[in-house]
């Protein structure tokens, strides 16, 4: 079989399956070393506001819509976060799950089968192209 | 209509339906020339039911008519479609074979969207696109650090589903607002990267959408994207032959990191 890869990368053996490593894959590696709390979530910008807000004469009502609003600035890490949650406890794990601060590839369901896609894409123009 | 030919040459069987809206002065035209192929919504009703992000009343943008496709294939009874945006010359193989870059015609559209709708039904995704030409650009991560298709993006040619219904946003950059905001939580947007669709140029043809871009410049456009999502979109210069105004998506805050189950404790339910 041809040598194949998008940039040219060469085809690597996923522990033993039959998928390249060729095109990447859209999952991340959590790191071993559990980051501090501190550093998943910069609210520097968000605190700004805040305090603005704070400060202001508009009504309480307007204070507590723009409060909410101020928290869309917040900057959240989420190659950080997933980081954590390798490295947490089970309910801390389940709370960021229903938060959707993570996705879990179940059985490798992202990862193998966008893998298998791309070698069927490279398979399909082999065959009407050999 | 060159969307619907290059589909048909390069050997798609399906349907195709075209979608119009009541605003469009040749829509009967249209209606005459592709039959029961073209459908029709009410560009005003449309508009009532989307966000715009804005009070303009602009109709010009085609959020109203993909936000209904979902409602217009459910009427259909389709349950999985792909949405396309554009006017698409050719749908190529984007690959290095021996060495060798290949850019060349998908000469079997079947089996392709055959094969990419069958990873589709396996996973949550809800919407799975072929690259673009300008991922290609900047090699292997544009200089944004990192593997371009780690970013989890979809543009331009979408496939859904009606059991997977989502709402585009934004007037203007609808796309990339989307795939960015609803990512943000936790919504799996997806991009098939050795696949690219070879669009007509845009912002060169003169009508609608086009005029809208020029009326306000890219600067508008790219702004929608940012006031969807302050924490991680930006404006900047993008520097080409015509340097103009574009967004820039810090991926590492702006979409959750997807990772592998035996990273997860086994009793979580």
């Amino acid at each position: 079989m041809k040598q194949f890869s998008m940039f040219g990368d060469e085809p690597v053996k996923d522990d033993g399956n039959k998928y390249t490593k060729g095109v990447g894959s859209p999952l991340y590696e959590p790191k071993n070393k559990c980051p501090d709390l501190l550093e998943l979530l910069d609210h520097t910008k968000t605190d700004q506001l805040i305090n603005e807000i704070y400060n202001s004469n508009v009504t309480a009502a307007e204070k507590s819509f723009l409060i909410q609003a101020a928290r869309r600035h917040s900057v959240f890490y989420y190659s950080k976060i997933a980081d954590y949650y390798a490295n947490c406890s089970e309910e801390m794990q389940k709370l960021m799950e229903k938060s959707a601060l993570i996705i879990i590839d179940f059985e490798q369901a992202i990862e193998l089968g966008y893998l298998e896609l791309s070698n069927k894409v490279v398979q399909q123009y082999l065959e009407h192209n050999e | 209509m060159w969307t619907y030919h290059t589909l048909r040459k390069q050997n798609y069987t399906g349907k195709i339906f075209l979608v119009g809206d009541d605003q469009d002065l040749k829509i009967n035209e249209y209606k005459k020339k592709y039959g029961k192929e073209m459908l029709v919504f009410d560009k005003k009703k449309a508009a009532l039911e989307a966000d715009s992000g804005d009070n303009t009343g602009d109709l010009r943008s085609t959020l109203f008519a993909v936000n209904t496709i979902f409602k217009l294939a459910k009427e259909n009874n389709i349950e999985y479609f792909y949405i396309m945006c554009d006017d698409y010359s050719s749908i190529n193989y984007k690959l290095l074979i021996d060495g060798e870059a290949v850019n060349t015609n998908v000469d079997n559209l079947d089996m392709l969207f055959r094969d990419t709708l069958e990873y589709f039904k396996s996973i949550d995704a809800v919407t799975i696109a072929f690259a673009q030409g300008g991922d290609f650009i900047g090699g292997i991560d544009n200089g944004h650090g990192c593997y371009r298709f780690s970013k989890r993006k979809s543009m331009n040619s979408f496939l859904c589903s009606t059991n997977r219904p989502f709402k585009f946003m934004g007037r203007l950059n609808e796309d990339v607002t989307t795939y960015v905001n609803l990512g943000s939580k936790g919504k799996l947007f997806l991009t098939l990267c050795n696949v690219a669709i070879i669009q007509l140029q845009t912002q060169a043809e003169k009508g609608g959408l086009t005029d809208a871009y020029l009326d306000s410049g890219t600067y508008a456009k790219s702004f929608f994207s940012l006031m969807y999502n302050p924490s991680c979109v930006k404006v900047a210069l993008l520097k080409s032959n015509h340097t103009r105004i574009h967004h820039t998506i810090k991926w590492d805050n702006a979409v959750p990191k997807i990772i592998n189950e035996k990273y997860r404790m086994k009793n979580i339910e």
